[in-house]
């Protein structure tokens, strides 16, 4: 090896930085976006479109995206985070990770569906449902499930799936609407024993919700990452029931499994989400990420979801409403108390990942 | 471990070495790049796994029944996948090299397929084909077949990672002197007695290289177990969760400990058995053409096999193919593009360039450093060399999610020095996150290259011991350098070793997800991930169509590269026909 190709060398290293520059793309609004995929395509290009804010985003799961906003709090990549149930906004907020932002846009906003100290702001609502293919029940020979109960019949062994609550805020709004049924079956049995004097559901209705995931454990095929994800399970027809939001669901009944999959929803009450967003503390693209906000609350930009088969709820009381969509009136819900879950989620994740996940099925 | 040799002393030897300018680089820089991208990472999540914390969830996890299920799927699974793999691998080389039969073209594309797709892509398509309600079990069969779990898993592992073995011995196969098997044959032996008691000895080492390379793959791979393992939970997963979901680092560095100490076992013992069963075999002296089995049951019998695995595959890569351009795989079988239009003109386009661009960076680099570690390894005499090798190893010793999260660790902020006089200066700027170096693309190289340079390293050496140093001291007793000896000798005659070491960085690089799953920033997007994702959320119709493209890249870029590296050159003709 001469001079002359350690000098070829060199100049190859060069050359390779010079085409590792051209990745980097200039500066934007960096979205972390929670979602599923294409909506968040059509909402940061439709943002884009509005404002001329080079926009680009990184889909990550519910606890995902918590874990990734922990572990990088000291110099935040994303600006703004978008979607995913509230819980775990508000466990991000109890911890000093958002900005508070006093948006006027937020207004419009019912005070239901938003934090008062303008932490987070609610963008869409979703009812949790049982999403089943029609053909796999047949052949096992039972009905769709109308009750948290009927999940564990012993006909479902191995034919039910949900995400994993860890990473899925879909799979931790399930297991906090389990709490939230025990608290209430507690307080009914003995006034004061489901609630604290908060209105917090108490240990003993979460230790109670441990037990009903511990049985249902032996009927799960396996956790997903993507709370979604047990929806096309069963729309294949690996499974029978998923865990999922009722308007995931919808969207998979629109995009092929009509007539396969059906939605039903528990008789003691389902649970439900609150979609949020929040501009994260140390913001690198704070203005951007202000902007983005009011905008994600227009009426405008909360019809953006149908356009890609996402039927949840607007917050807006002004943005149409699909036709597709599950509305919450018509359905049971139960009380979802968001602050506590969101206070509670963390020590109930790792408590599901150590206990019940890694269990072995009989 | 004896040599028979004397040895000259240690002072010796790094006398020796440090007299030549080009070697005194080339050991430096690997040992500052092993320490750096390697060793520094995983002290990071070593260090979090024997804190107090760390300690205490050790005891809680070695002492649990349900992590001792976990350790024990793990170690089977890595066995089972590691023979399984092996075996089919060793078919596929044996019928390519020493059959007389039809078809070997085909044969030879279809073992190099399946290292050229996201491993999950081959799970997904085995849930197609044979899940519940797959359209082989439940269509063909009309049976209700559980594939989740080992069973599952050992197929999609075992088809997705045995072109390893087969890459590592076809190139044996083929260096192995006939001459061996004539002497055998004059001295009586029957053809059967020839396979094992000579052939088979020397092939001992790539082997037993090609099962430890399958088995720490597979208990280090996380597409397969999540998305087919069903309850069969493996540490893989178990890391993944608790990095991903929890962010319980400590978890994560005690699980990969634990993950480790198997990884680590069969390493060792891989070294100790091959280095006593080494048998040099190339030694530039004259020999004849490979001899053929013509023997009918073996013949058409091992063709069979080797032909009902090539249309498994392909029927694999088929349903890929197929449902790339159907609605809903298996469900809804109309024609529609609109797969394509989503990856294409919806998200697909800036991951695609990112992950082919940062691919091209780190295959060369990854293929060189491989056989100048390997030739420093297998040739020279240092101390701390079995640690260079060792270290070099490492990269792909530690599941991919230890290594990302190391990364993240050790590079998400920049590492100073603080000098007396010039004060406080930036060593290494920021690498991970969204606004590390180059929008976090040099951190994601680096790890394409620590993936991938084990492979190449091992491929290299596994040539370079089949080599007589007898040809490379003739060489320098001519008067050449170490440089020049190794340019113009030592690299052509390694070079299906050193192409097998491209093709397979490449690859790897394009597919790999759980090292760089953590690394992925707004700016530099990762295809495996956008595949991931896509297969997570259940379109799997999306996912095909990335795999699709992904594999026409990798196809077009093996291509490129057996026409720059794959030709024959002077000296390899002159030595090979020496004696003509």
């Amino acid at each position: 090896m001469s001079v002359r190709s350690l000098l070829r060398i060199s100049l190859l290293v060069c050359f390779a930085f010079v085409l590792l520059n051209g990745v980097v793309a200039q500066e934007t609004l960096t979205v972390l976006c929670t979602p599923q995929e294409d909506w968040c395509v059509a909402q940061t290009q439709a943002f884009q479109e509005a404002t001329g804010i080079q926009t680009s985003y990184v889909r990550l799961s519910s606890g995902e995206s918590l874990a990734r906003i922990r572990a990088s709090a000291d110099n935040p990549e994303f600006s703004v985070w978008w979607g995913g149930p509230a819980d775990a906004f508000i466990a991000a907020n109890e911890e000093g990770l958002l900005e508070d932002y006093d948006s006027e846009a937020a207004e419009a906003i019912p005070d239901s569906y938003k934090d008062l100290d303008a932490n987070w702001v609610g963008v869409y609502v979703g009812a949790l449902g049982f999403c089943s293919n029609v053909d796999v029940l047949e052949e096992l020979g039972i009905d769709a499930p109308t009750s948290w109960e009927d999940l564990l019949a012993p006909e479902l062994k191995g034919f039910v799936a949900m995400a994993h609550p860890a990473t899925s805020g879909t799979a931790f709004t399930a297991f906090w609407t389990i709490v939230t049924l025990a608290a209430d079956e507690l307080e009914a049995e003995e006034e004061g024993t489901g609630y604290d004097e908060d209105g917090a559901p108490t240990e003993a209705a979460v230790d109670n919700a441990f037990e009903y995931y511990a049985a249902l454990h032996q009927n799960i095929l396996q956790y997903t990452r993507s709370g979604s994800a047990p929806g096309s399970l069963a729309g294949q027809g690996e499974i029978a029931v998923a865990i999922i939001f009722s308007h995931d669901c919808v969207k998979l009944q629109e995009e092929g499994f009509e007539g396969i999959l059906v939605t039903t929803f528990p008789e003691e009450g389902t649970g439900y989400e609150i979609g949020g967003m929040g501009i994260l503390k140390g913001a690198p693209e704070l203005e951007a990420a202000k902007v983005w906000f009011d905008w994600a609350l227009t009426a405008a930009a909360q019809e953006i979801g149908p356009t890609v088969n996402s039927l949840q709820l607007p917050t807006n009381p002004d943005a149409a409403v699909s036709e597709l969509a599950v509305k919450l009136e018509e359905i049971l819900v139960v009380e979802y108390n968001f602050q506590a879950a969101g206070a509670n989620r963390i020590a109930i994740t790792e408590r599901f990942d150590a206990e019940i996940a890694p269990a072995p099925t009989e | 471990m004896q040599d028979v040799r004397a040895r000259p002393s240690v002072r010796a030897q790094f006398r020796r070495i440090f007299q030549d300018p080009i070697l005194t680089v080339a050991l430096i820089g690997s040992v500052i790049f092993v320490g750096l991208t390697i060793i520094l990472p995983l002290l990071s999540m070593v260090g979090a796994s024997v804190s107090t914390e760390g300690a205490e969830k050790l005891t809680n996890y070695i002492g649990s029944p349900v992590y001792q299920t976990i350790i024990s799927n793990t170690l089977v699974m890595g066995v089972v996948v590691g023979a399984v793999g092996t075996l089919v691998g060793f078919l596929f080389a044996f019928v390519q090299v020493k059959l007389d039969v039809p078809f070997k073209r085909f044969m030879h594309i279809m073992a190099l397929l399946p290292v050229i797709s996201p491993p999950f892509a081959v799970a997904t398509a085995t849930i197609v084909l044979f899940g519940r309600s797959g359209m082989i079990s439940r269509g063909v069969f009309g049976v209700r077949y559980d594939i989740y779990g080992l069973d599952g898993l050992t197929l999609a592992l075992s088809l997705s990672l045995f072109t390893v073995a087969y890459l590592n011995l076809k190139g044996m196969m083929e260096a192995l002197d006939p001459a061996l098997d004539e002497a055998s044959a004059n001295l009586g032996a029957g053809k059967f007695r020839t396979f094992f008691r000579v052939t088979l000895p020397m092939l001992i080492p790539g082997i037993a290289s090609s099962f430890l390379l399958i088995f720490v793959e597979s208990i280090a791979d996380l597409g397969n177990p999540l998305v087919l393992g069903g309850n069969y939970e493996v540490l893989a997963t178990r890391i993944y969760v608790s990095v991903i979901g929890l962010y319980d680092t400590t978890a994560a560095a005690v699980l990969s400990v634990i993950l480790l100490v198997p990884s680590l076992t069969v390493f060792m013992v891989q070294r100790y058995w091959v280095s006593r069963a080494n048998v040099v075999s190339v030694t530039g002296k004259p020999s004849g053409r490979p001899d053929t089995i013509k023997f009918p049951p073996v013949r058409w019998g091992l063709f069979g096999v080797v032909m009902f695995l090539c249309l498994l595959i392909l029927l694999i890569y088929g349903t890929i193919f197929h449902g790339a351009f159907v609605q809903v795989p298996g469900v809804r079988n109309e024609f529609t593009l609109s797969h394509f239009d989503f990856v294409i003109n919806g998200i697909g386009a800036e991951a695609m360039q990112d992950t082919t661009l940062l691919s091209i960076v780190a295959t060369p680099l990854a293929g060189l450093i491989g056989m100048v570690v390997a030739f420093l390894v297998v040739r020279k005499e240092f101390l701390g060399r079995q640690a260079l090798d060792f270290g070099v190893m490492l990269g792909i010793a530690v599941p991919g999610t230890i290594i990302g999260i190391g990364y993240v660790l050790s590079f998400n902020s920049p590492i100073t020095a603080t000098l007396p006089i010039l004060g406080e200066i930036t060593l290494l700027p920021k690498l991970t996150g969204g606004q590390g170096l180059l929008g976090g693309a040099l951190a994601i190289v680096i790890v394409y290259v620590i993936r991938s340079t084990p492979a190449a390293l091992r491929t290299g050496t596994a040539a370079l011991s089949q080599i007589d140093p007898a040809i490379e001291e003739a060489s320098i007793s001519l008067g050449a350098d170490n440089a020049r000896t190794f340019r113009r000798i030592t690299l052509p005659l390694i070079r299906p070793a050193f192409l097998a070491g491209l093709i397979f960085a490449f690859a790897r690089s394009m597919t790999t997800i759980s090292a760089v799953v953590f690394l992925t920033t707004p700016q530099t997007k990762i295809m495996t991930q956008q595949i991931l994702n896509e297969v997570e959320n259940g379109r799997y119709g999306n996912a095909f169509a990335y795999c699709v493209i992904l594999i026409g890249i990798v196809m077009l870029a093996i291509g490129i590269m057996y026409v720059l590296v794959g030709s024959r050159t002077g000296a390899e003709r002159r030595i090979e026909g020496g004696g003509r």
